[in-house]
């Protein structure tokens, strides 16, 4: 087994960490202290793990350490915070979506991953880009509800029309107002 | 955690090519989604894995000349939203939809799927009713061979130690009616139960039936496409193949089904499929 | 048939208005967990901290021959490896945890580390700590261990047989009931036909997201802290018993819990974490992996229910007996408990004057089975609504009408004699839900749609006998903030949301200036398990009592300000006022106007504070004590029960089996919503996890051996596998909990997997009697009912 430095970008952070070979990316993300990327299964099965590895939505448990040296990583920390929490996030808030919060970074992330490529996605798009996260408290109703909402706000935040298959869906009374837009760039890059 | 193991992380081909000589027990890691599960679960063991992530030759999905080429890196979710593989390939794309979960899509290839040689491979059987061919490549030279004669048994391939599976190569020259289904026991991340891949060929009416998860490999059943022949499907002979293609199955009773049930179903399927295509076959939606 | 059910009329309801109570606010911890900010037990860790791995019994049953564990010892890295020998005469679980005034052991204590016998794969044999985790996997690696196998039963029936091996002395029978009433012998003599079924659940893994975690060090007072994710705090007291110190000396500090569902009720990785910074000095981090959270922690209770049930021609129930066995797994846990909730539930949510329920539980060499949402009520209810389903089928009546037949009623009793008190809206529930699912579904050649529904009771609150107990201290800053000390633990329900809620309303301040302080054996008031459904109506008490105190000072000193009666004075949104000042909808902009005579409670509290007026308070809350039950098994045993129901329609594909969930709705009286929008998330997630026990779910063993040990085999249900479920709540204001809560927790559970069996079976005109509900079995059903219809034919 070897040794070498890697060079993580995780949420706009530079990360030069030394790493075994056998080492998977989603130790050394919780090593570096981003303990919102949840172990569950280390098999790919649960999408508790999942980050955004150059913009694409993936298990980190599966994902060796070295292959990602080089690479852009967003966790869910990465998109917003308790003082300005990202859209997504505040709707995952706002909707019943979050009991346990177990699976919610996960899903946070399988989210953004859909809505930056579907702005306006219909129920059935939302359960298959989710099909991957695992929730055993929500039943996954209230989730669906938390990713239509973030879509109409960040839609209503970029002005885009809404479409004849978007709702309201479920919104839930006395949330705390919308937060900043979404400002996360995607990397591009190659090999990861 | 994973066992201790060496990674090399080849920058092109060749390289990787001169690795697999160099260090002959190397195992190449393409998507990673089934080998490093084997790996932390100690089903298996390697000293060193081959990292093609960065072979940048093995990810490209292309027409070339009459064929639609697909690299063997080429990732599910690439290969679900290739232009090139909707419109010449489009049971695969089907497959690619039922393959796993999103999340794992992203990482999954086509080559390690049919590499890896899991009798339940989800590529495979689409890939075989279209008469694909697989490429093999060393720091030797290249050869090519039909996928039908790449699967030896279960995990188990004609690939040599020595060798890559760099590309699956599909003729486009027809445009075949096609059907496939697969049962699993939930609709998403499902291992494959029973799986019926259906092409008819629009030169002779003949028929491609491949099926998944019923035998040590994913399997043509040929005796069933002997029973259809030429032109016109009948009724009758609709029934007889799909008969014939339960006869031809040899599946295991495991934690997911009985090898009965499993008999049973191909028949069910692969009936189901062949009138689907009978009538022209499935559209495969955006 | 079930077909356009119109909803029972509701009686009129007096719930008032609430400022902020039962709206669908956004709870306390939403946000820190949507922004991944929440720190699980797993995401903390201290400087010198060692990594704990757990060497586990590869076999079901074997004599230790040989455990040597000289090399991992002598690992570089390696700070302590412990045997059954380090730890000899330490217990898992021995007293009924939580806030009990009696002790109610179960009776039989499993070993923290098995000493020479192994009873179950996974059963833990020795505990290493290391550096790193890497050195503590080759650790467990360097173990030497001989194994003799030893003779071994997988099956409670086989358990029970004279000659089968011996896990629990004398016979492997770990608890039995019988319970009866009336004449049974009579009341089936009355009958017009007798409809008899058995019915079985099989073993059903929790499938929390988040695996057992915890980290253990001592702090500078010689106190072991425990910082763990637990639905227990009062562990403390175990943990004390196990390690050999005072119950002062363990401090339990509970995580948010990510899924318990009754699997984290049990002791998991405590007394290793406490032994092992116990004996190291230096902090420890155990956390387990998935193939361990399977394995080594608990399971649902398989059981085989069988009904033997007369009936008259209009489907009123004239006697019933009915017998249940369980399997306990390798160690008791809380068995005897499981087993009573599902003998004293037995025969369902009916009036039965004639009844004897015989249960039993034995051991076997798999998994310990213990807590899962629903407790032995849950897998009663799927035999006794589908043997429901059944009567209707054996007299050709409508099923809704057998039920109507049956039902209970408020003042009714149940098969134990215990008189319900509350509002017990089953036919109202069950007309819903159906009529929720609309026009029906058409058949095609090859997919056969069917109807199901079932009906449940469910009880909350904890059995009466164990004296239960809750606290709460709830108290208001200078600047009219609200703090709540509760020992809850929170497992993502929204436990510790409910409490801020509950003391928002009362003290007038709105939810986002509540904080809470929770879960902490040291530092918060204890409020026992969560479990049992038992939180909101325990521990939302004990607030209510103390937030009313403090409402009452701040009242009485705001009435002394305006010179008015206290009667006439409210607290809202941040003040207080009086009340004949303002009716309109607006009320919280014309407070900040003039035409309110109001205070704002940060000056209030000043006022308070500077006169020695208490601005907080400590309440506890006791559950009615009880004594237990007769001879006969009759007698009260919890505070109340829950009511609802659920409806589903499926469409069976007759050549493959395969079901689908076409539509599922439920309906539960919840007495009060503390938080709609929490409410509705339980309902739909119990309902769904009931829906995975109908459809998929099945921890399997072949001789003791895990046949499902991870994700990949033991399925539940994903995003695309099941629409979701209509929500309908009820509210008849007539629990025993806050406001009239009642709890849903677990009923929410309850009815769903016996109501897609039910719609399975009017699919297909054939009864799957086990669950999952597999293709495979479907078949079987369909062919075995082909058969029948030949042989008559």
């Amino acid at each position: 087994m070897a040794r070498r430095p890697i060079r993580l970008t995780v949420n706009g952070r530079i990360h030069d960490v030394e790493s075994e070979s056998s080492a998977i990316l989603l130790d050394v993300l919780r090593d570096l202290g981003y303990t919102d990327v949840k172990s569950g299964c280390e098999q790919g099965d649960c999408g508790a793990c999942a980050v955004l590895l150059n913009g694409t939505a993936v298990n980190s448990c599966l994902v060796l350490a070295w292959q990602a040296d080089g690479c852009e990583v967003v966790t869910n920390r990465g998109l917003g915070t308790m003082d300005a929490p990202h859209v997504i996030q505040e709707a995952f808030a706002d909707s019943g979506g979050v009991q346990c919060g177990f699976c919610t970074s996960g899903m946070v992330i399988a989210t953004k991953a859909l809505l930056d490529r579907n702005p306006d996605p219909t129920e059935a798009e939302i359960r298959d880009a989710l099909s991957g996260n695992l929730c055993r408290c929500t039943g996954y109703g209230q989730i669906v509800g938390a990713v239509r909402l973030a879509a109409k706000r960040l839609r209503d935040l970029a002005s885009i029309p809404a479409s004849s298959h978007s709702e309201d869906g479920r919104e839930s009374q006395g949330g705390r107002g919308i937060s900043v837009p979404d400002g996360q760039a995607n990397g591009g890059g190659a090999g990861c | 955690m994973l066992p201790e193991f060496d990674l090399h992380q080849p920058a092109n081909l060749d390289e990787a090519l001169e690795i697999l000589v160099a260090t002959p027990e190397a195992l190449p890691l393409a998507g990673g989604t089934c080998l490093l599960v084997d790996l932390r679960k100690r089903r298996c063991t390697v000293d060193t894995l081959i990292d093609l992530s960065r072979v940048a030759e093995l990810r490209a999905i292309r027409i070339e000349e009459s064929e639609l080429v697909v690299g063997a890196m080429a990732r599910i979710a690439e290969i679900l939203d290739s232009e090139e593989v909707a419109r010449y390939a489009p049971i695969l794309r089907k497959a690619c939809r039922s393959f796993a979960a999103p999340l794992v899509r992203n990482r999954a290839t086509v080559g390690g799927n049919l590499a890896y040689a899991s009798p339940a491979a989800d590529m495979a059987g689409p890939l075989l009713v279209l008469d694909a061919v697989v490429e093999l490549r060393s720091t030797i030279g290249l050869r090519r061979l039909p996928l039908a004669e790449f699967f030896l048994g279960p995990g188990k391939t004609v690939r040599q130690a020595n060798e890559l599976l760099t590309s699956i190569r599909i003729s486009i020259a027809d445009e075949r009616p096609w059907a496939y289904e697969k049962l699993g026991l939930r609709k998403a991340d499902a291992i494959t139960v029973v799986s019926a891949s259906v092409a008819r060929m629009p030169s002779d009416g003949s028929a491609r039936i491949a099926l998944g998860a019923v035998a040590p490999t994913p399997l043509r059943v040929r005796r069933a496409e002997e029973e259809l022949g030429i032109g016109t499907w009948s009724a009758d002979a609709i029934a007889n193949a799909a008969r014939l293609a339960a006869d031809e199955a040899r599946p295991i009773d495991d934690v997911r089904g009985s090898g009965t049930y499993r008999k049973r179903e191909v028949d069910v399927l692969v009936r189901r499929s062949l009138e689907r295509v009978a009538e022209g076959g499935e559209a495969d939606g955006a | 048939m079930l077909e356009n059910v119109q909803p029972k009329p509701l009686p009129e309801v007096d719930l008032p208005p609430l400022h902020q109570l039962g709206k669908p606010l956004r709870r306390v911890d939403a946000l820190g967990k949507a922004v991944g900010a929440t720190e699980y037990a797993a995401d903390f860790s201290l400087p010198g901290m060692l990594h704990a791995k757990v060497l586990r019994s590869p076999v079901p049953s074997a004599r230790i021959a040989r455990l040597d564990v000289s090399k991992a010892r002598a690992l570089p890295g390696v700070a302590c490896v412990l045997t059954g020998e380090d730890v000899r005469g330490a217990k898992l679980n021995t007293d009924m945890p939580g806030q009990t005034g009696r002790a109610a052991r179960t009776g039989s204590d499993a070993p923290v580390l098995a000493l020479d016998i192994v009873r179950y794969v996974g059963e833990p044999i020795a505990l290493v700590a290391a550096e790193t985790l890497s050195i503590a996997e080759r650790a467990l690696e360097a173990i030497e261990i001989d194994f003799e196998e030893r003779p071994a039963v997988f099956d409670p029936h086989e358990a029970m047989k004279p000659g089968a091996p011996i896990l629990f002395e004398p016979d492997n029978v770990v608890a039995r009931y019988t319970i009866q009433k009336g004449d049974v012998d009579a009341g089936m003599d009355e009958a017009e036909t007798i409809v008899e079924n058995t019915f079985t659940v099989p073993f059903i893994e929790h499938a929390y997201l988040e695996p057992d975690a915890g980290v253990a060090w001592t702090d500078e007072q010689g106190v072991i802290n425990i910082r763990v994710c637990t639905q227990v705090v009062e562990h403390f007291r175990t943990v004390a018993r196990a390690v050999g110190v005072p119950q002062n000396k363990i401090r339990v500090r509970g995580t948010m819990v990510g899924g318990g569902f009754g699997s984290k009720e049990d002791v998991t990785v405590e007394i290793f974490l406490a032994f092992l910074t116990q004996k190291t000095g230096r902090p420890v981090k155990l956390v387990y992996t998935r193939e361990e959270a399977f394995a080594a922690t608990s399971k649902r209770h398989p059981f085989s229910i069988t009904h033997r049930t007369g009936v008259a021609k209009d489907g009123r129930i004239t006697a019933s007996h009915i017998s249940l066995v369980a399997d306990s797994g390798a160690y008791p846990y809380l068995t005897p408990y499981v087993l009573l909730y599902a003998t004293a539930t037995a025969a369902g949510p009916y009036k039965i004057d004639n009844l004897r329920v015989d249960s039993v539980a034995a051991a076997t060499n798999q998994t310990f089975t213990s807590a899962f949402r629903g407790f032995g009520a849950a897998q009663a209810a799927v035999a006794y609504e589908q043997q429901m389903d059944e009567i209707a089928k054996a007299l050709d009546l409508d099923p809704l009408a057998v039920r109507r037949a049956n039902y209970l009623t408020t003042g009714d009793a149940t098969g134990t004699g215990q008189t319900v008190k509350s509002a017990a809206w089953l036919e109202e529930t069950a007309t819903r839900a159906l009529h929720a699912l609309g026009e029906r579904t058409s058949d095609t050649a090859t997919r056969k749609v069917g109807r199901g529904f079932a009906s449940y009771m469910q009880s909350y609150g904890r059995i009466m006998w164990f004296h239960d107990t809750s606290r709460a201290w709830v108290g208001v800053e200078q600047d009219g903030s609200g703090v709540i000390r509760c020992g809850v633990p929170d497992i993502g329900a929204g436990q510790s949301n409910s409490l801020c809620q509950i003391a928002a309303e009362i003290l007038g301040i709105p939810l986002h200036r509540m904080t809470v302080y929770a879960t902490d054996s040291a530092l918060t008031p204890l409020a026992g398990t969560s479990t049992a459904t038992r939180q909101l109506y325990m521990s939302g008490n004990a607030v209510c009592r103390a937030a009313q105190t403090v409402r009452e000072n701040l009242v009485n000193r705001a009435a002394v300000a305006f010179g008015v009666t206290p009667d006439v004075i409210d607290l809202a949104h941040g003040f207080a006022f009086v009340k004949a000042d303002y009716s309109g909808p607006e009320l919280e902009a014309a407070l900040s106007g003039d035409g309110v005579r109001s205070i704002e409670l940060a000056a209030l509290a000043k006022l308070c504070a500077g006169e020695g007026i208490a601005l907080s308070e400590l309440a506890q809350f006791n559950a009615p004590f009880v004594d237990g039950l007769d001879e006969n098994g009759q007698g009260d045993i919890w505070p109340d029960f829950t009511f609802g129901a659920q409806a589903v329609e499926v469409a069976v594909d007759t050549q493959t089996g395969q079901i689908e969930l076409l539509k599922s709705a439920a309906c539960h009286d919840i007495g009060r919503a503390i938080n709609r929008s929490a409410v509705h998330g339980q309902i739909a997630g119990g309902s769904h996890q009931g829906l995975g026990y109908a459809l998929m779910e099945d921890f399997r063993f072949r001789d003791g051996f895990i046949e499902t040990p991870s994700f990949a085999e033991y399925l539940i249900p994903t995003t695309v596998d099941l629409p979701a479920t209509k929500v309908i709540i009820l509210e008849s204001g007539t629990g025993i909990g806050p406001f009239g809560a009642k709890g849903i927790g677990e009923p929410s559970l309850t009815p769903a997997a016996p109501a897609v069996a039910n719609a399975v079976a009017d699919a297909i005109g054939a009864r799957v009697h086990d669950l999952p509900l597999t293709p495979e079995r479907v078949l079987d059903a369909l062919d075995r009912a082909a058969e029948k219809k030949e042989k008559r034919a």
